[in-house]
């Protein structure tokens, strides 16, 4: 189910935006990741699911430029160039990563400065973009707190003085200030209770979909794949066992993991 | 005359692999087209396979084999082969799914839920308010739950919200599982004109209906399902 005013023909897009082949990670002995592969559109949003330990969060480091994987290709095509973001020097890719794509940690504590107020958590993307008219800065980083639903009295508070909701809505903030092509999350709303979390989820879909940002959302709650997500990798000991459509990996699984996995949960 | 579903060789089973890997056969050996401007109900027992049917058709479930043709943007996809986003794609411009239950989203209002696929396909805000209002007014749905959103809705009251948001601009082709099941007789009588209009307007509709009287205005056409069971 779809609520946003416009939608991208991605019918006709011709070529996806992010393209990974044969990634894999080990930790030691220990599979982290194993040969995953995968293309995805602009626009398109794509869920990775899987129990405790299957290896979402490492797949997600490499993918996202934090975790150099052991084998297999990142290819990033939102430039002008493809850019295979592990051929590139550490300082080309910290740039991609904060002007092209966006992280969301689990921990707003991770993606926030803590020690910086929330305007300046949002204002510091803008000038990493290059942005230097400090009053714009200030017009758009109020404009991000109330489409966060963070009041503007409270633009020069530190975070720490927020609660873990607002923190968090105020990290997505930072994130999605610069338009990012691409976003990727892992458990966005993990740490926070459940009325929380609707509200939260409900924020992210209508951004994710009036931006028409392509996305790839960790969690482990199908729920939340539910209503977030296009498509759908269900993960199990570093492999990826199933994908597809969203609704077609809910509610008609095929492997025996899927089926344990959807059928654990009453209604999703 | 525009075919706009044809359905060759499809079967389904499913593959129950917590239950001992009992397999399930539904059915084997679907055929059938349905053509612009017509209403094929599906017939069949309980548990025949007449909603799994309807959800192959949408994409939601997967056949053991066999293809769908959608007949999409004037040509033919297989939705069975075509990768997500074209299936979203279909889905966006071609292929609506009424179902019996509305799927709630936190937080959105009943209005917003019946704008959206109308904004979706470009209407202005004012435009698709307006038709968005018009058709929640025809459906008897009580002006004050407008602005609301449905999580508190009684049963009826859901699906009436889900059945304006299907019919408010009707896509080229209508899928439908027992839209009427929780709704009194002036509301199954409007379901059933909507479903004539859409018809009149070229839609192709495949539906299920349990209430015999309004299966029996809505159809041109049945298929029994049941005839299929034995080729699984
Ligand atoms: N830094 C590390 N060193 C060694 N092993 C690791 C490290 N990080 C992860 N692992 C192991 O790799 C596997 C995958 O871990 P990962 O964190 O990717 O799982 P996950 O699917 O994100 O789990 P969760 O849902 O609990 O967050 C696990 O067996 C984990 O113990
Ligand atoms: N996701 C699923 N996984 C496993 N079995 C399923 C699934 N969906 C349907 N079935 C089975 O397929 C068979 C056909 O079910 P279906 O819901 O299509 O029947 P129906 O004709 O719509 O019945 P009713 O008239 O009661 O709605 C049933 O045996 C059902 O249990
Ligand atoms: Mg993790
Ligand atoms: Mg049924």
């Amino acid at each position: 189910m779809t609520l946003h005013a416009t939608f991208p023909d991605t019918a006709l897009d011709p070529a996806p935006l992010l393209s990974v082949a044969g990634v894999s990670r080990f930790y030691g002995e220990r599979i982290g990741c194993k040969d995953v592969s995968f293309d995805l559109w602009p626009g398109e949003v794509l869920g990775v699911v899987g129990e405790s330990g299957s290896g979402k969060s490492t797949l997600l480091r490499c993918l996202a430029g934090i975790d150099r994987p052991d084998a297999g290709e990142v290819l990033f095509r939102g430039l002008d160039t493809p850019l295979d973001i592990y051929s590139v020097p550490e300082q080309e890719r910290r740039k991609l990563m904060r002007t092209a794509w966006g992280i969301v940690h689990q921990n707003p504590r991770d993606g926030l400065r803590m020690d910086v107020s929330a305007g300046g958590n949002v204002g510091e993307r803008l000038m990493d973009r290059g942005d230097r008219h400090y009053g714009q800065i200030r017009e758009r980083a109020l404009d991000w707190l109330s489409r966060v639903e963070i009041s503007g009295t409270r633009i020069d508070d530190r975070p720490r003085q927020f609660s873990g909701g607002m923190q968090q809505r105020l990290q997505i903030a930072r994130v999605l200030v610069s338009e990012p092509r691409l976003v990727f999350m892992d458990e966005p709303t993990g740490g926070l209770d459940v009325s929380v979390q609707a509200k939260l989820l409900d924020l992210l879909r209508v951004l994710v979909r009036d931006l028409g940002l392509a996305a790839i959302i960790v969690t482990h709650d199908l729920a939340v794949a539910r209503l977030l997500t296009d498509r759908l990798m269900v993960m199990k000991d570093g492999h990826v066992i199933e994908q597809g459509l969203t609704d077609q990996v809910l509610d008609d699984p095929h492997h025996a993991y899927t089926q344990l996995l959807t059928s654990a949960v009453l209604s999703v | 005359m525009t075919t706009m579903i044809r359905v060759e060789n499809v079967a389904k089973a499913f593959t129950l692999h917590n239950q001992g890997g009992v397999r399930l056969p539904v059915f084997g050996d679907v055929n059938f087209s349905v053509e612009a401007g017509e209403a094929l109900v599906l017939a069949g027992a309980s548990g025949a396979g007449k909603s799994s049917l309807l959800r192959i058709l949408y994409g939601n479930y997967r056949p053991s084999s066999g293809t769908i043709h959608i007949t999409h943007g004037g040509k033919p996809v297989d939705i069975v082969a075509a990768v997500p986003r074209t299936v979203l794609d279909i889905r966006r411009r071609t292929l609506g799914f009424v179902s019996q239950f509305l799927r709630v989203i936190p937080r959105v209002s009943a209005l917003d839920i019946v704008r959206d696929p109308l904004l979706a396909r470009g209407a202005t805000p004012e435009e698709a308010s307006e038709r968005a209002k018009a058709m929640l007014a025809r459906l008897n749905l009580p002006e004050r739950l407008w602005n609301l959103a449905p999580a508190t809705f009684s049963g009826g009251e859901q699906q009436r919200v889900n059945i304006a948001r299907s019919f408010v601009d009707p896509s080229a082709i209508m899928l439908i599982d027992e839209p009427t099941a929780s709704l009194d007789a002036a509301n199954r009588d409007v379901v059933v004109e909507l479903i004539a209009e859409a018809r009149g307007k070229g839609s192709a509709i495949v539906g299920i209906f349990h209430d015999e009287a309004v299966r029996e205005r809505v159809a041109t056409r049945y298929l029994d399902i049941t005839d299929f069971r034995k080729a699984s």
